[in-house]
């Protein structure tokens, strides 16, 4: 609504005024040009070549680039460690973040300090959670493998292990999110009108039937909008596979983020890196696309 | 009129005389490394009154990417270094001035440096880059280890087999572990394993093919591989664990640089020895070298005769000395590592850098090729893939050689 009154009240601010209208927009179109739209065409253009951005020429390759990316079994590996980690990290966080969302929305004892602590994580730098982390996990001195030595549990090798590796990542994926999601869920659990979980509870709802036929479905634009942002976040992951792993043991994490990262900055590969930024792309847009069509949009049941 | 002219004359004389040249510097080192560098390009700029030397700090993982934009932008500074693995893509640019005239013209003596530290900026007869720095690998022990193993804590393994004993014994007696290797990836797993290939008389590209060939493996490759394979999984003296176990007193040996001999005393409570490689029986003594080369961006003559005027000063032997001193880099200069001032002080103050200064006759040059990096990270992932066991050494290194031979012959 607020944004109808908005748009009327400056239709007629500007009207008959285009070229003020432009005057005030341009500062953001030249940004946007400059640092969105230019660089995301040129490097378009340069997946046709092969190029370090050293040498003074461009070598033309056509689609060259583009079929070593579909020969290549690093790529394949990253596409399919990056789908998982996104997975683990976008639902694994979002079910977590309800149950406490649930848990906090009642009238519990200092549920503001609980709400700021569950909080921190996601205001802490992706690089210090990392460092830090990588420490806890430590397979022969870390935190935790210390506390499950202490109960005989002989811990995994964690960030060394190419079977626990992704998993631990994600982990810290995961905690880093909670927050988020808790926010997101506790915003949308005060929307819901008393008056609606009253009537159910008259009707003669238990508070699970309450859950799951009340707020479970007037949650869901919020869980599409955590889903859809969970995945492009995931998706993008770079600094915390950069400071825990290196994308290692043997690729175990080698996430579309960092492959780019590594063909771009390390091997200067900035053809090959073009082809990698676009498949990353091309895959969120498809996702978006999916998941808006499939769940109708989302924007409707708000209002 | 007369004097008006006079007066211009005097001026525009006076501006020529006291114009100076002025050549920015681009380089990385910080710390009391860049100070020193501070304080020798005053030397040079008051000893050379019309070259004007600007050192500009430029953060070591940023320096590829800004020469990268200010050739782009047409902007580069006079001078700059660089660590050798970059200088390949940097001769890429064309934008680096050949120095052999300068060589021929002054009988500038090329025979008093190091061969290997020459690859990077030679390439046929031509010379763009000089070496400045340099360092290399060794081995560390902790001799408090060694005693409370009953092992005699100044003598430390001479061969392979040594190694493996010596670990065994410490791993027994302490619960440590005996050697750390460095598993986690990238080159820093190549440019250690290199040495035990070069140890086992192996070369990493085939240099008779301008390095656009796999040799690591080879016999000498895969007998390198394997006895990572036993130190992790035959004996487990090396842990498969986050680097820093030596640092902390939990393995007794490791191998590292040569600068750790100026920051490995400060972090460590326990008693250093520092020394040449174990190799093996049958094998030769070897190291890596890391280390910078200086070079000119094309300019104007005048700022191009000053630029060499200022690298043959800061390659000449005395101040060399002067830096290698104050900074613990390892020479370039044959000259300078058989220098008795220069051994003298370091045996007062730095002993544990003496063994690598012996070593780096030994130093091999890792390939000046522009795919290096990927090259490196081809290998380290069929290192680690071997330590894991995901497969032998030898199916490791061949399907390595096969990605790297696809990867360097397709240009």
């Amino acid at each position: 609504m607020s944004k109808k009154i908005g748009g009327s009240q400056a239709h007629h601010f500007f009207k008959g005024n285009r070229i003020s209208l432009l005057i005030f927009l341009l500062p953001s179109i030249i940004i946007i040009f400059v640092f969105n739209l230019f660089p995301a065409f040129y490097s378009f253009f340069l997946s046709f070549f092969d190029w370090n951005g050293f040498s003074q020429s461009k070598v033309f390759v056509g689609f060259n680039n583009y079929i070593m990316a579909f020969k290549d079994p690093e790529l394949r590996n990253s596409i399919i460690v990056t789908l998982i980690y996104s997975l683990l990290v976008t639902f694994i966080s979002m079910f977590i973040g309800l149950l406490v969302a649930l848990a906090l929305n009642k009238d519990l004892k200092g549920k503001s300090l609980f709400r700021l602590l569950y909080f921190i994580p996601v205001v802490t730098p992706s690089v210090a959670s990392g460092i830090t982390w990588k420490y806890l996990f430590d397979p022969y001195n870390g935190v935790i493998n210390n506390i499950l030595g202490f109960f005989n549990i002989n811990g995994p090798q964690w960030l060394n292990s190419t079977s626990w590796a992704l998993f631990s990542v994600s982990i810290v994926g995961i905690w880093k999110r909670i927050g988020f999601c808790m926010v997101i869920y506790l915003a949308a659990l005060q929307d819901i009108p008393k008056s609606y979980l009253e009537a159910a509870e008259v009707d003669g709802a238990n508070s699970w039937n309450a859950f799951r036929y009340i707020k479970l479905p007037l949650l869901l634009p919020s869980s599409l909008f955590l889903i859809i942002t969970g995945f492009i976040e995931a998706f993008q992951v770079f600094d915390l596979i950069y400071t825990m792993t290196n994308g290692g043991p043997i690729g175990a994490t080698d996430v579309l983020g960092f492959l780019l990262y590594r063909h771009a900055f390390k091997y200067f590969n900035l053809g090959y890196a073009s082809v990698v930024a676009l498949i990353i792309f091309v895959i969120l847009f498809l996702l978006s696309i999916v998941q808006w069509k499939y769940t109708g949009g989302g924007v409707k049941n708000v209002e | 009129m007369k004097k008006v002219f006079l007066c211009l004359v005097i001026v525009v004389l006076s501006v020529f005389m006291f114009a100076k040249t002025e050549l920015v510097f681009w380089h990385y080192w910080d710390g009391e490394n860049g100070k020193k560098l501070e304080s020798l390009i005053q030397e040079f700029n008051t000893s050379h009154p019309n070259i004007e030397v600007q050192p500009v700090f430029i953060p070591g993982s940023d320096l590829l990417t800004k020469i990268q934009l200010s050739v782009l932008s047409g902007q580069t500074p006079e001078l700059a270094i660089s660590d050798i693995i970059g200088m390949p893509l940097i001769l890429d640019t064309g934008k680096v001035i050949d120095l052999m005239p300068y060589v021929k013209k002054e009988n500038y003596d090329l025979n008093d440096f190091y061969e290997n530290t020459l690859v990077y900026g030679k390439i046929e007869d031509k010379l763009f880059s000089l070496p400045v720095s340099s360092s290399n690998l060794g081995l560390f022990w902790n001799k408090e280890l060694f005693k409370k193993a009953g092992l005699d804590p100044e003598q430390p393994p001479k061969t392979w087999d040594e190694l493996i004993e010596y670990g065994k014994i410490i791993k027994e007696k302490t619960g440590n572990f005996g050697y750390e290797l460095y598993l986690d990836g990238g080159e820093g797993t190549t440019w250690q394993w290199q040495i035990f290939l070069w140890q086992a008389g192996g070369e990493f590209l085939d240099s008779d093919s301008n390095y656009r060939k796999s040799s690591f493996n080879s016999e000498a490759g895969v007998q390198a591989l394997q006895f990572w394979v036993d130190l992790t999984n035959t004996y487990k003296i090396s842990p498969i664990a986050p680097w820093g176990l030596f640092g902390r007193g939990e393995a007794a040996m490791v191998m590292d640089g040569s600068w750790m001999t100026q920051f490995f005393p400060a972090q460590v409570d326990f008693e250093l020895g520092s020394a040449v490689f174990p190799y093996p029986e049958n094998g030769v003594p070897a190291t890596n070298m890391g280390g910078e080369q200086i070079f000119v961006f094309k300019t104007t003559k005048e700022k191009e005769d000053a630029c060499w005027e200022f690298i043959k000063w800061f390659t000449s032997t005395e101040v060399q000395i002067d830096w290698d001193k104050a900074t613990g880099f390892i020479p370039v200069k044959k000259s300078v590592a058989t220098n008795e001032g220069y051994n003298a002080y370091i045996k007062n103050t730095n002993r544990l850098l003496l063994p690598f200064i012996e070593v780096q006759q030994y130093a091999h040059a890792r390939p000046p090729i522009k795919e290096y990096s990927q090259v490196s990270d081809i290998v380290s992932k069929a290192i680690i893939s071997a330590v894991y066991k995901k497969g032998t050494p030898e199916k490791m290194l061949n399907e390595a050689a096969s990605q790297v031979d696809l990867l360097l012959g397709r240009k």
